[in-house]
């Protein structure tokens, strides 16, 4: 086959395979393991180049984390401090909203915001049913701060953890230049949370008796563990924020952590665990989806697509930055945020060989970062968090539309785009 | 199984003599005791004193001219069977009997027993295979004949013979209140939900009932430790006019076939974890099994 028609028959494969993944009408996993897979049934990747491009730093680092969240969800960590906040308020629903918001923020920058949004949803729909208040701006406002916590560090959102892997920044380049982007979008929000909701909220004094008599302290009942857990999980994170210095990896540190605590907690039975506790479907879609874009970088078409934007934004970088922001950020709120940074890492990296000084490529890559994080919030497609957190309301009854979940966090994109955009400039150019 | 393999040749006599019905059974006795088997102590005058007792209480000749006397021992852990062919045949209360089949059986061992007495019954009412078996002349014979018959003894228990029958069933526009008073009345788990035609539709049980009051997201929830009531589950009474069956139902249940085996039904039991089934014939339901009833009716029976 001529170059030509090998780079169109990639693409036509990458781009059916993608209509796929955003349509649903396969599982996301077997439409990308099929692309994938077809590129080497093809001959246009062989099967080693196929499997030398799936990113395996980030499968492992992935795999690990799903297995420090599972022994540390048994542990009841997760639900006493969600209780405990809610008490503290004394039952004040714009308080706890407040407060529910900065908890997932805060757990989805350092675990997943999947997990964050299956473990705190439900909690705050019993919340709310105590308290007689409706739990949907709860949901959507939890979805919404999954998303933009994850977008705090490397390890909080799966984009970071896969643009962190493919161009060597380290956990502390992603807190130095990112979490103060997230800090100040999650403060844009809280301003923004009392502002939508101050006047809606009303709570008897009944209501509140019946939340105030949770005895969040029997959710406990292994403090051992519980010790243990958090000191691995500090010890991992410790890990992480050093290993531009300890050169580990990623992937090794986090495997690490949750082999010695599946050997603590769980030593001899793990068929549950990878049963339940594993999303293998995330994992598996992840590696079809890093040989699919190999596809495309082989041919060639990843050149072509880097050079066009090279040709519009003249190679500037304030202007290239700005226009990743926004692109990826319009661009995450329809589909999934993952297969788009997987697509987009490579044609950065051909505009880094024009760009090359640091000073000025770094904040572009930031700038995808935040845009592809940020825009998950875009619309109720943009990301995984927003769909399950929808789809547990629905299944108690609370129907939420599109156009009710977007009419709210398109509100909390653009705000946070806007102090992007803000940061970026201020920051950087 | 076959009932051939249940037998000795050296246990069937064809006769000649015209014997008393005590004679006959004591050389029947004794062919069986020949053999010497460990659990029969007493080959003699005890042995036919307890078969001739026990004929008294029920009598044991059947319409198509067979006799089966029989007794149960205490640690025989066996059945032994034996048979003499008569050519003069007796008379049993003015029924006439040409071929007595005695029986020593174990006293717990039930099920096999019954179902040979029911093979022997079956066969004894087909008039061919009884002129045939008359026309032979040994043991030999006899069970060569009916391996060439394959004469089954029935040995799997079918959920039809344990199952309750007609149970109780509510139908669809039912209110909660009436399944939950029929649970309550007849001290039950499960009500199926028919049509007037008794139609299977899905079936209720009492775990249904409950999660009525506990929503989808209370069992989202790793560990509920810290709630100590919960409203809506105290309050279930108040939902039982609102909600009918069909609200409440689950329509995704597998179901069994009467003629299924006991041990398929303890396997869908184990599988799928439930301890009730309803079993249907032609999409209609004809009965619920329990593993109550397994445990009563087959090991404890």
């Amino acid at each position: 086959m001529s170059s030509a028609i090998t780079m169109l028959v990639a693409l036509v494969i990458f781009a059916v395979t993608y209509v796929l993944i955003i349509t649903e009408w396969i599982n996301k996993m077997l439409a990308s393991l099929i692309g994938g897979f077809l590129l080497v049934m093809t001959g246009i990747l062989t099967q080693g180049e196929a499997f030398l491009a799936v990113d395996w730093n980030v499968i492992f680092f992935l795999l690990g984390m799903m297995l420090v969240i599972s022994v540390l969800k048994k542990t009841g960590v997760f639900m006493y401090v969600a209780i405990k906040t809610a008490k503290l308020v004394r039952g004040h629903p714009l308080a706890i909203m407040m407060l529910l918001f900065c908890i997932t923020a805060f757990f989805s920058a350092f675990l997943d915001s999947v997990t964050a949004v299956m473990i705190w949803v439900p909690v705050a729909m019993l919340i709310c049913h105590e308290l007689n208040i409706s739990p949907v701006p709860f949901i959507i406002t939890m979805a919404v701060a999954s998303n933009m916590g994850g977008a705090a560090t490397m390890v909080g959102d799966p984009p970071n953890v896969i643009l962190g892997s493919a161009i060597d920044k380290h956990f502390m380049d992603f807190m130095i230049n990112l979490t103060p982007a997230s800090l100040l979008s999650v403060l844009a929000s809280l301003g923004l949370i009392i502002l939508l909701f101050r006047k809606k909220l009303y709570v008897s004094q009944v209501n509140r008796a019946k939340l105030m008599s949770y005895k969040e302290e029997r959710l406990i009942t292994d403090k051992r563990m519980l010790v243990i857990s958090l000191t691995v999980l500090g010890a991992m994170l410790l890990a992480l924020a050093f290993d531009g210095v300890l050169k580990l990896g990623t992937a090794s540190i986090s495997m690490s952590a949750a082999l010695i605590l599946m050997v603590i907690s769980n030593r001899k039975n793990m068929e549950l665990v990878l049963a339940k506790d594993i999303d293998w479907i995330t994992l598996l879609f992840f590696m079809g989806l890093f040989i699919l874009v190999e596809g495309l970088v082989k041919t060639g078409f990843i050149n072509i697509l880097a050079n066009r934007v090279i040709h519009v934004t003249q190679g500037k970088p304030r202007l290239t930055s700005m226009a990743i922001l926004w692109i990826s950020g319009i661009f995450s709120a329809v589909v999934d945020n993952v297969p788009f940074v997987a697509t987009m890492i490579p044609v950065l990296k051909q505009i880094a060989q024009v760009i090359q000084d640091p000073k000025l490529m770094d904040p572009i890559w930031w700038s995808l970062s935040l845009g592809t994080c940020l825009g998950g919030n875009g619309t109720l497609i943009g990301a995984s968090a927003n769909i399950v957190s929808v789809g547990i309301a629905k299944q108690n009854g609370f129907h939420i539309s599109f156009k009710e979940f977007t009419k709210i966090s398109v509100i909390f994109t653009f705000v946070s785009l806007l102090t992007s955009t803000a940061y970026i400039l201020l920051r950087y150019y | 199984m076959l009932l051939a393999d249940f037998l000795d040749p050296k246990t069937i006599a064809f006769e000649q003599r015209e014997l008393e019905r005590e004679q006959v059974y004591l050389e029947i006795i004794q062919r069986i005791c020949s053999h010497r088997h460990p659990g029969v102590n007493h080959c003699d005058q005890e042995l036919l004193d307890a078969i001739l007792a026990r004929e008294k209480e029920a009598p044991m000749a059947y319409a198509g001219s067979i006799a089966i006397p029989h007794v149960r021992l205490d640690g025989l852990d066996d059945i032994l069977i034996g048979m003499t062919f008569l050519e003069k045949p007796l008379d049993y209360d003015g029924i006439k009997v040409d071929w007595i089949i005695l029986i020593l059986t174990d006293k717990s061992s039930s099920k096999i027993y019954l179902n040979i007495v029911a093979a022997l019954l079956r066969m004894s009412k087909d008039p061919q295979i009884m002129e045939n078996l008359r026309g032979l002349k040994d043991g030999h014979e006899v069970i060569h004949f009916l391996k060439q018959q394959q004469i089954e003894v029935g040995s799997e228990l079918t959920i039809a013979d344990i199952m309750v029958k007609n149970p109780v069933c509510v139908s669809p526009q039912d209110k909660l209140s009436k399944v939950d008073s029929l649970l309550n009345k007849h001290s039950i788990a499960m009500l199926p939900v028919v049509d007037d035609d008794h139609n299977y539709l899905g079936e209720i049980n009492i775990l249904d009932v409950l999660k009525v009051g506990v929503p989808d997201y209370l069992m989202r929830i790793s560990d509920l430790a810290f709630l100590s009531s919960f409203e809506p589950l105290e309050n279930l009474f108040e939902k039982e006019e609102e909600l009918s069956a069909e609200d409440v139902m689950r329509t995704d249940t597998i179901y069994l076939n009467p003629t299924d085996s006991v041990v398929e039904a303890v396997f869908h039991m184990l599988r799928e974890n439930r301890r009730y089934f309803c079993v249907l014939e032609n999409g209609k339901i004809v009965g619920v099994i329990t593993a109550m009833d397994v445990f009563k009716k087959v090991i404890k029976a």
